[in-house]
C-alpha cells in the first residue's frame, strides 16, 4: 500500500514538473532572459579585454568566471520569480484547488514546481556551456576547470534561491504581494552583498567617517544574512573555486542542499496550514 | 526667520569648531607591554611587533625566530590603520623567563640568549642566518675584525694614494723636462716607467648584527601559549600570548615576477601553475622566475606583521630564492620559438611626453658608474605572432626541466570583441526554432 503510495507521488510530480516545464520552455521569457544575462556577460568581457589591451596583460585562472557569476545572478533571479508567480498565479485562478482535489498533495506539489526550476536552469546550464566555450573560441579567453566547477556550484546555488521563491511565494496569497516580497527581499539581499564588496574594495584612507560608519554597518548586517540571503551561497561557492578549497567547495554544495530542503519542507508547511486558496 | 538664521550660523560654527579640533588632536599614548619579533619568513629574517590588540603571534615551525618583551609607548595611526610604537620614546625590556605552555603543562622555560643575524650577500641581501650564543660572538667578532681590516686597508690606500698623485706628479715633470731636452720617448717606455695608481679596497660584503639578549623559540607545529615570569615567581601583567607555529603547504614551486616593458613599475606576479598569463600581443615581458614555497595566507601575512590581515582559507606562495641559471623557452606546442638567457637591464630615464623611460642592456664597461636595475628573461612579443596559446618553461639543460615551470602564455583576440554581442543571441535562436517546431506540430 505504501509502495503504491510512493509510486503515486512519484508519478504526480513526475507530471506537473513535466507538465510546467514544457510550459516554460514553450514561452519566450527564458530565452530572452538568457539572451540578457549573456548581453550584460559580453559586456563585461569587452572591457576586460578592452583592460587587457590597454595594460598588455592579465593574470588569471578563471577570467570567464565573473561574467558566469553576473549571468547566474540574472536567470536566477528570474527563475525565483517564475517559481513565486507560478504558485500564486494557480493560487488566484483557482487551478491549486483542481488539483488537490486529484492526487497532488502540498508535497508532490512544491517538489514538482521545484524540480521543474531546477530542470529549466539545467537548459540554461547547457547555454552557458555553448555561450562561454564560444567566447572561449572567440577570444582566446580560457574556458578552464576552474570554470566547470562555478558552473556545477551555480546549480547548487540557484536551488536555493529556487526554494527561496517558492516559500516566499507561499507565504505571500496574491500573485502581486509575491513579486513585490521577493523582489524586495532579493533585491535587499544583493544591495547589501554588492555594497559591502564595493565598501571593501576602497582603499580605508579615501573612505569619510560616514562611509566607514556604513561599512562596518553593512559588514555586521552581512553577517547576519549570511545563512539566509541565498545569494551568499552563490559567492561562497565561487570562492572556494577561487581558493581552490575542495574542502570548502563540497561544505557548500552540502550547505546549499541544506538549505533548500529547510525551504522546501517550510513551504510545505505553510501550504499545508493556509490551504489552497490561502 | 531671524532666531533660524541664528540658530543654523550657531550649529555651523559649532560643528566646524569640532572638526578643528578633531583635526588638532594629537595621538593617545598608551604604555603597553608588547612583544619585539624578529621571525624567520622563509627567505630570511624581518623585525615587527605585537601589540596588546594582537593575541596570536605566528611563526614557522622548527626555525629560530627571537622575541622580546618590552614596555612601550603605542598609538594607533588612522592612516594605516595600525598601531605603532615609539620605542625611541620608550623602550624597557620586561626581565623574566618565557614559559611556553602547551595543554596547560609548561613544556619549556627560556632565558634570554645572545644572537645575532649574518647576512651572507650583506645587509640588503635577502638571505640571513641565525647564530646564538658563543657563535654569535664569534661571527659577530669576525665581522668586527673584517671591518676593522678594510678600514686598516683603507687607510693605507689613502696613504698610497697621495704617494702615487706625488709620484705622478714627478714623472710628469720629468718626462717634460726630458721632452724640453729633446729626449724622446716611445709609448712602451713610458708606460713602463709610469707609476701605477693603487687599487681601492673592497668592503666586507657579509654583515653579521651586533649580539642581542632575547628568548629564542624553536618549536615543531602546534599551538602553544606564551607568558613572562617574572623574578619575584609572578606572571607579568598582559604577557600572556597564542602562539601558533605553522609550515609550508607546497614547497619548491616556481613562481613568475613580470614586468611588462611599457610600465615596468607594475609588477605582475604569476606564482600558481594554474594561472594563465594573457597579452594582448606587441609588448615585451621580462620575466623573473623564482623558487616558491605556498603558506597559509593569514598565518604567513600575520608572521610578517601580527596587525594584516588575511584569511585562513587562502594560501599564498612566497618567492623565497631567485632562479638564474636556466634558460627561459618560449614555445607553441612542441615547437621552441625562443631561447631566452637571463639579462640584467637598466632603466633609462628619458625626456619626452611618451614612456618616458627606456629598458636597455645592462653593459657594465659603459655604465661603470650605475647599477642593473633588475635582471630577468625578455620575451618579446610581435605583433605578427599568432594569437593563440603558447607556452613558457624554465630548462636546466637540455631536455631537462626545472619543475613547475611551465606556464599557458595566450593572446587574445581582441579583434573579435564586438562578435560577443552577436554571439549572445543564440539563445534568441534556439527560442524561435522551439516556438517555430511547435506551431508547426500545431499547425499538422
Amino acid at each position: 500500500m505504501a509502495q503504491k503510495g510512493l509510486s503515486l507521488s512519484i508519478q504526480t510530480v513526475k507530471a506537473l514538473s513535466k507538465r510546467d516545464l514544457y510550459s516554460t520552455l514553450r514561452s519566450w521569457g527564458i530565452y530572452v532572459v538568457a539572451f540578457l544575462s549573456f548581453i550584460a556577460s559580453s559586456f563585461i568581457l569587452k572591457n576586460y579585454l578592452d583592460s587587457i589591451k590597454a595594460d598588455d596583460i592579465l593574470i588569471s585562472a578563471d577570467p570567464l568566471n565573473y561574467p558566469l557569476f553576473v549571468s547566474v545572478i540574472i536567470i536566477s533571479f528570474y527563475l525565483a520569480i517564475l517559481s513565486a508567480i507560478s504558485i500564486s498565479r494557480e493560487k488566484d485562478q483557482g487551478t491549486l484547488e483542481v488539483l488537490f482535489y486529484g492526487p497532488v498533495s502540498s508535497f508532490t506539489y512544491i517538489l514538482g514546481k521545484y524540480i521543474k526550476d531546477i530542470l529549466t536552469y539545467l537548459v540554461i546550464v547547457v547555454f552557458f556551456l555553448v555561450y562561454f566555450w564560444g567566447v572561449s573560441l572567440l577570444t582566446n579567453l580560457g574556458f578552464s576547470y576552474g570554470l566547470l566547477k562555478t558552473i556545477l556550484v551555480s546549480i547548487f546555488s540557484v536551488s536555493c534561491i529556487i526554494s527561496f521563491g517558492l516559500f516566499i511565494s507561499c507565504l505571500t496569497g496574491k500573485m502581486r504581494n509575491s513579486i513585490i516580497w521577493l523582489v524586495g527581499i532579493l533585491a535587499l539581499f544583493l544591495a547589501i552583498q554588492i555594497g559591502q564588496s564595493i565598501l571593501l574594495g576602497m582603499p580605508e584612507e579615501n573612505m569619510s567617517p560616514v562611509l566607514t560608519y556604513l561599512g562596518d554597518t553593512l559588514s555586521v548586517v552581512s553577517q547576519g544574512i549570511n545563512w539566509i540571503s541565498p545569494f551568499s551561497y552563490l559567492t561562497r561557492g565561487i570562492d572556494s573555486v577561487y581558493l581552490d578549497n575542495t574542502l570548502l567547495y563540497g561544505l557548500n554544495i552540502l550547505y546549499s542542499l541544506a538549505y533548500s530542503a529547510i525551504l522546501l519542507l517550510l513551504s510545505i508547511f505553510i501550504l499545508k496550514r493556509k490551504g489552497v486558496k490561502g | 526667520m531671524r532666531k533660524l538664521t541664528i540658530f543654523l550660523t550657531i550649529t555651523i560654527g559649532w560643528i566646524f569648531c569640532l572638526a578643528a579640533l578633531s583635526l588638532a588632536q594629537a595621538p593617545t599614548l598608551r604604555e603597553q607591554l608588547v612583544y619585539g619579533l624578529n621571525v624567520f619568513n622563509g627567505k630570511g629574517y624581518g623585525g615587527g611587533f605585537a601589540p596588546y590588540t594582537e593575541d596570536t603571534i605566528y611563526l614557522i615551525a622548527d626555525k629560530d625566530n627571537t622575541i622580546s618583551a618590552n614596555i612601550t609607548l603605542v598609538y594607533f595611526w588612522p592612516i594605516t590603520g595600525k598601531y605603532v610604537a615609539g620605542f625611541q620614546a620608550l623602550n624597557e625590556k620586561v626581565q623574566g623567563t618565557l614559559e611556553i605552555l602547551q595543554g596547560g603543562q609548561v613544556i619549556k622555560a627560556l632565558k634570554k640568549e645572545d644572537n645575532t643575524l649574518y647576512y651572507p650577500e650583506g645587509y640588503w641581501g635577502e638571505s640571513a642566518i641565525f647564530y646564538q650564543g658563543e657563535e654569535a660572538h664569534a661571527y659577530f667578532e669576525k665581522f668586527t675584525q673584517a671591518i676593522e681590516e678594510y678600514y686598516k686597508q683603507i687607510s693605507e690606500f689613502y696613504t698610497a694614494q697621495t704617494e702615487y698623485q706625488k709620484n705622478i706628479d714627478e714623472f710628469l715633470n720629468e718626462i717634460k723636462e726630458r721632452r724640453d731636452k729633446g729626449e724622446e720617448f716611445t709609448i712602451e717606455e713610458i708606460e713602463k716607467s709610469i707609476p701605477r695608481e693603487p687599487k681601492q679596497p673592497a668592503p666586507p660584503i657579509f654583515y653579521v648584527t651586533a649580539p642581542k639578549k632575547d628568548y629564542v623559540i624553536n618549536l615543531p607545529l602546534g599551538r602553544y601559549k606564551i607568558r613572562i615570569r617574572a623574578e619575584d615567581g609572578t606572571i607579568v601583567q598582559d604577557s600572556e600570548k597564542e602562539l601558533v607555529t605553522f609550515t609550508s603547504r607546497r614547497t619548491g614551486g616556481t613562481g613568475y615576477e613580470i614586468i611588462p616593458g611599457n610600465r615596468w613599475t607594475r609588477r605582475e606576479a604569476c606564482d600558481d601553475p594554474s594561472w594563465l598569463i594573457y597579452a594582448a600581443g606587441k609588448n615585451t615581458l621580462y620575466f623573473s622566475p623564482f623558487i616558491q614555497d605556498e603558506y597559509n595566507e593569514l598565518y604567513y601575512n600575520k608572521l610578517l606583521d601580527p596587525q594584516n590581515p588575511g584569511r585562513e582559507e587562502k594560501w599564498r606562495w612566497v618567492h623565497i630564492q631567485a632562479i638564474k641559471d636556466v634558460t627561459l623557452l618560449f614555445s607553441k606546442g612542441k615547437e621552441t620559438l625562443q631561447r631566452i638567457v637571463r639579462v640584467p637591464y637598466y632603466v633609462e630615464q628619458i625626456p619626452g611626453p611618451e614612456l618616458g623611460y627606456e629598458i636597455v642592456e645592462f653593459n657594465p664597461e659603459e655604465m661603470f658608474d650605475r647599477q642593473a636595475t633588475f635582471e630577468g628573461y625578455k620575451l618579446d612579443l610581435a605583433p605578427t605572432l599568432e594569437k593563440a596559446s603558447y607556452e613558457i618553461n624554465l630548462e636546466k639543460r637540455e631536455g631537462e626541466f626545472f619543475q613547475g615551470g611551465r606556464r599557458e602564455v595566450r593572446l587574445v583576440k581582441k579583434e573579435n570583441t564586438q562578435s560577443l554581442y552577436i554571439f549572445s543571441i543564440f539563445p534568441l535562436l534556439v527560442g524561435a526554432v522551439v516556438f517555430v517546431t511547435r506551431r508547426r506540430k500545431l499547425g499538422s
